[in-house]
């Protein structure tokens, strides 16, 4: 006695065997090509082997970030957009807190956006960000969707399951048991979002606008498409007919594409009015509030995340590197340890466990923790974890050790700017300055956006006596870091030097 | 020929221009002493032979023919100088620049102080290369004229040829012996070639011509140069009197005196820098320091919170809070400064030093040891720095590396007291009587020392303390107490370039 096919297929949807259900679910087409419930299956099933949360990922490329016109004030306040965040309290300074390649405060989780900050001009754009792992940065987003569907695509031999053109959209709009797989497949398996955006036009008009779910749909779709405000309007229409947390979500996200991260935070806060508690939408604020160097309010939400869900991976790194980088070493070592209890077992943990054990003065176990990470490294951060344990010789004063520490961060990854920077700086220290100007040198083309560089290679300048070379390191040094009082006296007394008749 | 509508300034050259253009030639010459050669090119068409006039004629620009009364009929390059130096003097750069275009255009390049005035703009936009080859053009169009030289020169100066500039200053001393100038920035060049004889000479001659700030300061910085510290506070002490509220000469001139241990003037001086400009961190930094060296601790940390909003990023400042909180006994925010401070600049020693004497006073030894010997291998011939990692390695109970490295101290340092009573107060415990006996007299003997050159001030009193206890026990035998009398040092030191190295961790879970 055999299983009747189609439990089956539900069976193998639901344990999340795909390939397998949409399998049975074409044999069961082509022995009945007009059987609804097979055809919704194989939809779904399609569709789930793509399907990536949209709230989530969100990479803006080149295109939509060099070309924004959607923001809505050119010369805005400090404070109240991405584009210049807040420099007032509870900002990191960099002088404690390292940036990264991109110009924004190391954050303690990488996620799509604290990689790349946004960037001033068509240069920066195109420089990718070391530990982006890729040769060249996201040129556009969409590009990137179209690329899904076309893999997609392969995997059919016999041509698409559903022929989106050839669909009367009209008649499927007003069937609803069918209208939402139907949408789904054609926005995330085949990513044509303007037959999704039709369809979902149609399907919202059918049920006489007053289905929520369609609303949201369609407001995706108008993201996609960059119209933001309209998207804005469906989402809001949406809220009023039904609050859901996916809903008060994407509408931030929206805010925070439109470039008004306060609008964005006040959403989300009405939402956790409404789901008290929520740890998606407490993250989003918490997010947003670090993407706009607030880093004490960040910390703040963290800790209520952390109240609701005390196994949320994200909220104990921030938190954790927060401590760090004010000097509490001894509170970020707890917030790390949890995480490897937790069962975090990579080479970034062990990297930071290792270093707060050495400034909290754990000397044994810190060696040990920076044994593990090396031995969990890959050639993606193995340049890291070498680059700290010369940090770490050059507490201990052995200038020869870390030397070597930093030689070896620079086999790992030749464009590590940080290492040339303080290799730059020990043989400077040493006399040998032709050796620390090329080391600066190469610093300072690699990470346009570090100080340190720039600061150092100009003092080496002013100290030879190269007025003109200094000069315009200082002011790159004070482009990456306004605030720094030694590249302002340094500059200041340059002034007077090239202004001396 | 004259059109006020080419004017691309403001409302009221129209007027001026009407009323100035006959007299051209006074116009620029209000600072700058910019000899303009206008006299002699009466007009293009003969120009080029005036040129050579110049040339060959060594004296100086031939006098105007023209009686005053006769209007030239052609257009004169020199007749916008003044209101190029107008906007120059007004730092009103853009116009500035399109007129000197304008101007250059007209005499194809021909016009001296179109380019000298271009020729600083660049500079001050830090273009030194391009702003060198437009001074080597007004000289060639010139060659008289000291200014150009010196110009020349000092752009080759600022691009680090100190040789070359040295020489066109030399060339233009010829020209004009008696400006200060050119013999200040001839020390400067002589102290970049490392020959501080010359330049010492080269800047008092400077002082004589004309008493300036900045050639006191350089003089005072050979002298520093050359280690001979009592010229340069002599040198500082002239340059006071001759501007009396400068801030940074009095700074200076106080943290030299503390260098040589003269704390009550210094600290007159610094009070005095303070009450002109009151957030001037570097002054507040010392006399800060002064202040915690009397053991005021409160008053220091009032000065530290003015200095710490100015340069957050001071490592010296940090440390210095750090031994604030260290002698008001707040050991964890005093460590926790410290720490700040060692991670802003790794390289200095006297930091690691602190925290090894602070983890000393709360009994962690092994953390001291390891901040000491941090310490030792930046500073490797420190005796104090062997004595306190002495004291670590007695407490850590490995007593004979404590002996090496007390050994070692009283070797680096020959004449500090303490080590060898330390040293006496281990070698006790240890039941080396007779050892101990030896080093106590070396004590005596050192304390002895210090006492004629009169500096037993200095000696905490829980040296003598220790030393009355320990006396009589070398020579009786008791049990005693005894205390380890590490004295607390803080750092009075305030200038030094911190050297910013990106401690930047990588951190990415």
């Amino acid at each position: 006695m055999t299983m009747d096919p189609l439990f089956l297929a539900l069976s193998l949807f639901r344990r999340r065997k795909f390939e397998e259900c949409s399998e049975i679910c074409t044999q069961l087409l082509k022995k009945n090509p007009y059987d609804q419930a097979a055809w919704c299956l194989k939809t779904r099933a399609l569709t789930e082997q793509v399907y990536v949360d949209e709230i989530e990922v969100d990479e803006e490329g080149i295109a939509e970030v060099l070309m924004d016109d959607n923001s809505m004030a050119q010369l805005p306040r400090p404070g109240t957009s991405l584009k210049k965040p807040g420099t007032g309290i509870g900002a990191p300074t960099p002088g404690v807190r390292p940036m990264s390649q991109s110009g924004r405060p190391l954050s303690g989780f990488v996620r799509p956006g604290t990689q790349s900050a946004r960037p001033g001009t068509m240069e920066q754009a195109l420089r990718s960000s070391r530990t982006a792992g890729t040769a060249r940065p996201v040129t556009s987003a969409s590009g990137r969707f179209v690329r899904l569907g076309t893999a997609s695509m392969l995997s059919q031999p016999d041509g698409p399951f559903i022929n989106v053109p050839k669909l009367n959209l009209v008649k499927y709009a007003q069937r609803q048991n069918l209208a939402k797989s139907l949408f789904e497949y054609i926005f995330h398996q085949e990513n044509d979002v303007r037959n999704a955006l039709e369809l979902a036009a149609r399907a919202t008009e059918a049920c006489n606008f007053k289905d929520w779910w369609w609303k949201v749909q369609l407001a995706k779709c108008y993201y996609r498409l960059g119209m933001f405000r309209d998207s804005e309007k469906q989402l809001k229409s949406s809220l009023r007919d039904q609050e859901m947390v996916d809903t008060y979500l994407y509408l931030a996200k929206v805010y925070v594409r439109l470039d008004q991260p306060l609008t964005a935070i006040e959403i989300l806060k009405k939402g956790i009015e409404k789901f008290t508690g929520e740890t998606a939408l407490l993250t989003g604020i918490a997010r947003i509030h670090e993407a706009l160097n607030n880093m004490s309010d960040a910390v703040q939400v963290y800790k209520d995340v952390l109240h609701y869900d005390n196994t949320h991976v994200e909220s104990i790194a921030c938190i954790a590197t927060q401590h760090f980088y004010t000097d509490q070493p001894e509170v970020a070592l707890r917030y790390f340890r949890r995480l490897l209890q937790m069962g975090v077992y990579n080479t970034e943990l062990f990297n930071n466990l290792g270093l707060c054990c050495f400034y909290a003065q754990q000397y044994d176990m810190a060696l040990n923790c920076f044994e593990r990470a090396l031995s969990l490294s890959t050639d993606e951060n193995m340049a890291d974890v070498w680059y700290n344990i010369g940090q770490v010789a050059l507490r201990i004063g052995d200038l020869a050790l870390s030397y070597q520490c930093f030689r070896l961060a620079l086999a790992a990854d030749n464009n590590h700017a940080e290492s040339y920077n303080n290799l730059g700086v020990l043989e400077f220290r040493k006399g040998n300055i032709d050796q620390a100007r090329v080391f600066f040198q190469t610093a300072q083309n690699l990470a346009a956006l570090m100080y340190e560089p720039n600061f150092n290679y100009a003092l080496l300048s002013q100290k030879v006596g190269d007025l003109q070379s200094s000069f315009s390191a200082v002011n790159k040094s004070l482009e990456a870091f306004p605030e720094h009082w030694d590249s302002k006296d340094l500059l200041r007394q340059l002034r007077v030097e090239l202004a001396a008749l | 020929m004259q059109e006020p509508s080419s004017q691309p300034s403001g409302l009221e050259t129209p007027n001026i221009e009407s009323d100035r253009a006959d007299y051209p030639v006074n116009a620029s010459s209000s600072d700058d002493s910019i000899s303009t050669h206008v006299g002699s090119s009466a007009g293009p068409s003969d120009e080029i032979s005036s040129k050579t006039d110049l040339t060959s004629d060594v004296t100086g620009p031939p006098k105007p023919k023209r009686r005053p009364g006769k209007a030239p009929d052609l257009p004169i390059y020199e007749r916008r100088n003044w209101l190029i130096h107008l906007h120059y003097v007004r730092k009103d750069i853009e116009n500035c620049k399109s007129l000197i275009d304008e101007q250059l255009n007209e005499s194809q390049g021909m016009c001296e102080y179109a380019l000298y005035i271009q020729a600083l703009l660049l500079r001050e936009e830090g273009k030194i290369q391009e702003s060198l080859e437009l001074f080597q053009r007004t000289v060639q169009i010139n060659p008289n004229n000291v200014d150009n030289l010196k110009q020349v020169a000092r752009s080759l100066f600022l691009l680090a040829r100190h040789k070359a500039a040295l020489e066109v200053y030399l060339e233009a001393t010829k020209l004009n012996p008696q400006n200060w100038e050119i013999f200040h920035n001839q020390g400067i060049c002589y102290m970049y070639l490392k020959d501080y004889e010359n330049a010492a000479v080269s800047l008092k001659s400077a002082i004589q011509l004309n008493r300036h700030d900045t050639s006191f300061v350089q003089l005072a910085k050979v002298h520093l140069l050359q280690n001979d510290v009592a010229s340069a506070i002599e040198v500082y002490k002239h340059a006071v009197e001759y501007s009396p509220e400068n801030p940074d000469l009095m700074t200076t001139l106080g943290l030299l005196f503390l260098q040589v241990g003269q704390t009550q003037k210094a600290f007159e001086h610094l009070g005095n820098a303070l009450t002109y400009d009151p957030t001037f961190a570097k002054a507040i930094l010392a006399a800060g320091s002064i202040i915690q060296l009397h053991g005021d601790y409160d008053v220091a940390l009032t000065k530290y919170r003015v200095a710490a909003a100015a340069t957050p990023e001071s490592a010296q400042l940090w440390n210095n809070i750090g031994m604030c909180f260290f002698g008001k006994k707040k050991h964890i925010a005093a460590i926790s400064c410290l720490k700040r401070a060692a991670y802003l600049a790794p390289f200095e020693w006297k930091v690691f030093y602190n925290l090894g004497l602070i983890h000393l006073s709360i009994q962690q030894y092994a953390s001291a040891f390891h901040f000491i010997s941090g310490a030792i291998s930046l500073k490797p011939k420190n005796g104090e720095l062997f004595m306190l990692l002495a004291v670590a390695l007695a407490n850590l109970d490995d007593k004979d590396n404590a002996k090496k490295a007390y050994n070692r101290a009283a070797m680096l340092d020959q004449n500090d007291p303490v080590i060898c009573l330390n040293y006496s107060v281990l070698l006790y415990k240890m039941n080396e009587r007779r050892n101990a006996a030896k080093q106590f007299a070396a004590y005596e003997k050192r304390l002895d020392g210090m006492k004629r050159d009169g500096k037993a001030g200095e000696i905490d009193s829980q040296v003598y303390e220790t030393a009355a206890k320990l006396s009589p026990l070398l020579q009786v035998g008791e049990k005693f107490v005894y205390k380890e009398s590490s004295s607390n040092t803080s750092l009075p030191e305030s200038e030094g370039y911190a050297m910013s190295d990106s401690s930047s961790k990588s951190s990415f879970v």
